[in-house]
């Protein structure tokens, strides 16, 4: 086969080569290559031939520069458009200003990605530790949990030889006591295989040292709030792991702090060999007996499934000790992937929330498309409208020989520039004030880099599809226009343009949508904070105590006290924590949300009574009664609640009364079916109590003395009822503020391109409207005249966009709140008048401007 | 008239395109001074001094026939100019001149 120079080298010689000195140099290229290809053979004669073609780049080769007419158009282009940006400071402005915030939310939504997306990927051994999981039958559903059997662990390192490492994991709430600091924490319990498995580097100290069942490594956060500033190594740390049991720990290191991107965390770190201390109760070979989790190291992520084959022995061992509880499955859930599904596992290690981060993104990206159309649309409908200014500008550069595609080329280049420039503007508002601003709403930190490489392929691309978006529309639209007709004045448009008033009903049905949203984001708010517990959480105390004792001594202090009511004691406490109970009738199972109290919490927290009675103080008989709310009748279909007996724990209980549904947590979470049991005064762990008068502040501050004083050594644990929830309602708020800051966005951009539509077809129109002045015509004829070409469209827009956003805000609603107000219709009545009003002003404005105009200066024009 | 100096590596070629008379090309320029000094000369290198030389009037050129062997592109041939032989004779002169000043003394080293 006969051999050639490489082709592309043999191109781009002839790209840059001057023309006359191509043929010798070629040729004289093409000769050494036939020379090499006898000497060396084809190889390396192409290497070599590519390698003289990149030698020969010299300015002896090159094409005369002063001469290129590509550079100097392009040149010109950019002169040209930087003066009509200059020229029409106004619209260079809505341009910049609509690109550049949809730009910057563009960036948020990529910082938000991409730290959801790279929780937990910091392990290095991401891919090869795996979380052991199981399924199990409860409610009647197969459901996953993230817990395994006290035994598994051991069990499983001895019989598989794939396996690593494992490690067993439990987590539990104590009171760690350094000096004068007493904190309630949660320790982690592990094997010191942990620091292994997972990447959690040491700022100080040694891992291995966690083989000491007397060492503690703690977390950086943790390290700082005990020791400050100072060195922690060494010192020694008093855990209580109950009133009884404590144990001295000596700091062996500290773990440093977690990234940003993470959902696996902890306090501190302890051996696992301290359960005998944290569970006494815990049986470590009773098969029935769970721990919070125990993770395994493979070698190669594929043998896990045979790991997975051999756990049916496992299932056998617990299925024997524990019936009711039985496991069907075993499985294995890596670290990389944990985060993710942590949705459809339950009691698993990981802070959840990938759902609500994923739906947050979509949305996130929904609404820059939305912002990112507006601005479009805006630069589209701009750039049509000027263009009537310009027409001339293109016949001229027609006429001396610029073809279709090269105004194609200019008028994207000009958009382009606008482009740029709004990126650069857009990235820093993103990252600037978008994203420190999305990270104080919401309490937390994405890690935003700047210097990511991947962020500037994103920008690359949002550049590109934003410029090629916003300009090849209107690129192709003037390009059309033939010379002789421009010249004759035969072109009209900018007035009746179909593309830009479609582009413009698009506009305004956007903007209705967001407005709605913001309106009943904030509405919701209100409605949410005004909404009804169930029962009465305003005037209500709670504190956590840790045994009898506590509990009947505390009371004692506490009813000496004028301003409060009745007190009384649960086990478990609304707003707190509920407990689980299985209820059967007949051959009916059900799975039911528990509260054990006694007679007087009905009054403290005025659960409202529907049928029947709550329980009575110290009546044995009710130590087999049970009070169910409503939701419970529901489910059970029960007929005739009062009287009918359940079984639990293969006891019989009679349901002695109904109360009114509440809401045991935050209205993000639906009303379960819930019964109460009557607590018996040992077991209780909160004492709540009712305060009169509105003293709430001076009982609780009471409270507080009273504990210190009975229990220095035990941090004080309580609130107000109507605090239980936290920062739900703040988060609530900020759910409206983000609204309303992305509706106002909206709404600015849509008024901003309306503005310019309106303010350049006026412009364009100065003749005839001083013509008609002259002829007599009012302002209200003027501005009659403005209108009447928008009323249309509005009308069109705003009847599709008004049904559109309520029906899309009641999807959205129903699939992000579990309780929300009710779709109203004002609110799409409100988008409806502010758009309107939008208009009119808009319009107002340029016929005032009209008004005062000189009738003479307006013939004058062109 | 101007003295136009030339660098060493242009003498270099000046001097070849005579050697070579009739067929002085870059490539063939190319092969004859890696052969005749030993080192490896590039062959843009070659011509950017060829060019250089063809602007300050020392060398002439005109294109030559044609050859399949250069995919039936034509070569461009050099000769010396007068100027440029004058530019050769003087600068060997002004080398001669300097070498037979060098004293006797100079090249007497003492061999301890």
């Amino acid at each position: 086969m006969e051999q050639k120079p490489p082709k592309a080298a043999q191109r781009f010689f002839k790209l840059y080569c001057k023309k006359n000195r191509y043929e010798e140099l070629e040729g004289d290229l093409q000769e050494l290559f036939y020379d090499n290809l006898e000497h060396y053979g084809p190889n390396k004669a192409k290497w070599l031939y590519v390698w003289d073609v990149l030698r020969c780049f010299q300015p002896y080769a090159w094409k005369n520069t002063q001469n290129n007419s590509t550079i100097i158009m392009f040149n010109n282009y950019y002169k040209t458009s930087y003066r009509s940006l200059m020229k029409n400071p106004l619209s260079s402005f809505i341009n910049l200003f609509g690109l550049s915030m949809a730009i910057g939310i563009c960036v948020l939504v990529y910082g938000f990605g991409k730290w959801y997306k790279t929780i937990d990927q910091h392990h290095t051994n991401k891919k090869v530790v795996f979380l052991s999981t199981f399924v199990a039958n409860r409610d009647g559903a197969d459901q996953k949990f993230g817990m395994a059997p006290a035994p598994l662990g051991e069990a499983i390192q001895s019989d598989f030889d794939q396996i690593k490492r494992v490690c067993r994991l439990e987590d539990k709430s104590v009171v760690v006591k350094f000096e004068d600091n007493v904190f309630h924490e949660q320790v982690r319990l592990v094997d010191p295989s942990f620091l292994d498995m997972f990447t959690f580097p040491l700022v100080i100290g040694n891992p291995g040292s966690l083989r000491d069942p007397n060492s503690i490594i703690l977390s950086q956060e943790m390290a700082i709030k005990y020791f400050g500033h100072e060195n922690p190594m060494g010192e020694e740390v008093l855990i209580k792991f109950d009133e009884k049991e404590g144990k001295a720990f000596k700091v062996t290191g500290v773990v440093e702090k977690f990234p940003d991107a993470s959902a696996i965390e902890f306090d501190c770190l302890i051996n696992f060999e301290n359960i005998k201390l944290a569970r006494p109760e815990l049986n470590l070979n009773d098969w029935a007996q769970f721990i919070k989790a125990t993770l395994i190291e493979v070698n190669d992520p594929k043998e896990v499934l045979a790991i997975k084959e051999g756990m049916d022995k496992y299932m056998d061992f617990q299925n024997k000790a524990d019936k009711d509880w039985a496991i069907s499955a075993f499985d294995f859930e890596s670290i990389e992937t944990l985060y993710e599904n942590a949705g459809q596992i339950r009691n698993h290690i990981t802070y959840g929330g990938y759902e609500s981060n994923h739906k947050s993104t979509i949305i996130l990206s929904i609404i820059a498309c939305f912002m990112l159309a507006l601005a479009c649309f805006n630069y589209i409908n701009i750039a049509i409208v000027t263009a009537a200014k310009r027409l001339k500008e293109i016949a001229v550069r027609k006429a001396i020989g610029a073809n279709k595609q090269l105004v194609v080329v200019q008028f994207l280049t000009e958009n382009m520039l606008v482009t740029s420039i709004a990126l650069l503007i857009g990235f820093l508002l993103g990252s600037q004030v978008f994203i420190p601003g999305f990270e104080q709403l919401n309490h937390f930190k994405m890690g935003f880099n700047i210097l990511d490489p991947n962020l500037f392929l994103f920008l690359g691309a949002v550049l590109l599809f934003t410029g090629l978006a916003s300009g090849l529309y209107p690129a192709f639209y003037i390009s059309r226009f033939h010379i002789v007709s421009i010249f004759k004045g035969q072109i009209r448009f900018g007035k009746n343009n179909m593309i830009t008033k479609v582009i413009l009903g698009f506009q305004l049905v956007l903007s209705c949508i967001t407005i709605v949203c913001a309106v009943m984001f904030t509405l919701n708010s209100n409605y949410l904070i005004n909404r009804s517990w169930g029962y009465q959480p305003n005037g209500a105390l709670y504190i956590k105590v840790h045994n009898q004792h506590a509990y009947e001594q505390m009371k004692a202090a506490m009813s000496s006290n004028p301003n409060v009511g009745s007190i009384a004691g649960s086990v478990q406490h609304i707003g707190k924590n509920h407990g689980n109970a299985i209820v059967k009738k007949g051959t009916k199972v059900y799975e039911v949300n528990e509260i054990k109290a006694n007679a007087a919490y009905k009054e403290v927290l005025d659960l409202k009574l529907m049928e029947g009675r709550f329980f009575i103080e110290n009546s044995t008989a009710d130590r087999n009664s049970i009070v169910v709310n409503r939701k419970f009748v529901e489910n059970t279909k029960v007929g005739n609640p009062i009287g009918a007996v359940y079984k639990i724990d293969s006891m019989d209980y009679q349901i002695v009364g109904v109360v009114e549904d509440f809401h045991m947590y935050s209205f993000f979470s639906n009303i379960e079916p819930t019964i109460f049991r009557l607590a018996q005064d040992h077991e209780v762990l909160h004492l709540s109590l009712k305060v009169t008068g509105g003293k709430e502040m001076e009982v609780y501050r009471n409270l507080q003395t009273q504990w210190a004083t009975l229990y220095p050594e035990i941090p004080f644990q309580g609130g107000h009822q109507d605090g239980v929830w936290g920062n739900y309602f703040e988060e609530i708020g900020n759910h409206a503020v983000f609204w309303n800051v992305i509706a106002m966005i909206a709404v600015v951009l849509a008024g901003l391109g309306l503005y310019g539509l309106i303010t350049l077809n006026v412009s364009g129109r100065v003749k005839e409207f001083s013509i008609r002045k002259l002829l007599g015509a009012k302002s209200s004829n003027l501005a009659n005249n403005i209108v009447r070409q928008y009323v249309v469209l509005f009308v069109l827009a705003l009847g599709v966009g008004g049904p559109l956003s309520y029906f899309l805000i009641d999807f959205f609603f129903n699939s992000v709140y579990t309780y929300h107000v009710p779709m109203s219709l004002y609110s799409v009545l409100f988008a409806v008048l502010l758009l309107v009003v939008v208009l009119v002003a808009t319009v107002l404005s340029q016929v005032r401007k009209t008004n005062k105009s000189n009738v003479v200066e307006g013939l004058r024009t062109e | 008239m101007s003295r136009d100096n030339i660098g060493e590596f242009e003498e270099l070629v000046l001097l070849t395109v005579g050697v070579l008379y009739d067929d002085a090309y870059a490539v063939a320029i190319t092969k004859e001074i890696s052969e005749q000094s030993g080192r490896a000369v590039n062959v843009s290198a070659v011509h950017k001094s060829l060019y250089r030389l063809e602007n300050k009037g020392m060398l002439k050129s005109r294109m030559g026939d044609p050859e399949s062997k250069r995919g039936g592109k034509r070569k461009r041939l050099f000769n010396i100019t007068p100027i440029g032989k004058k530019t050769l004779d003087e600068s060997i002169e002004l080398r001669n001149s300097l070498r037979n000043k060098i004293p006797d003394l100079a090249f007497k080293w003492d061999f301890i």
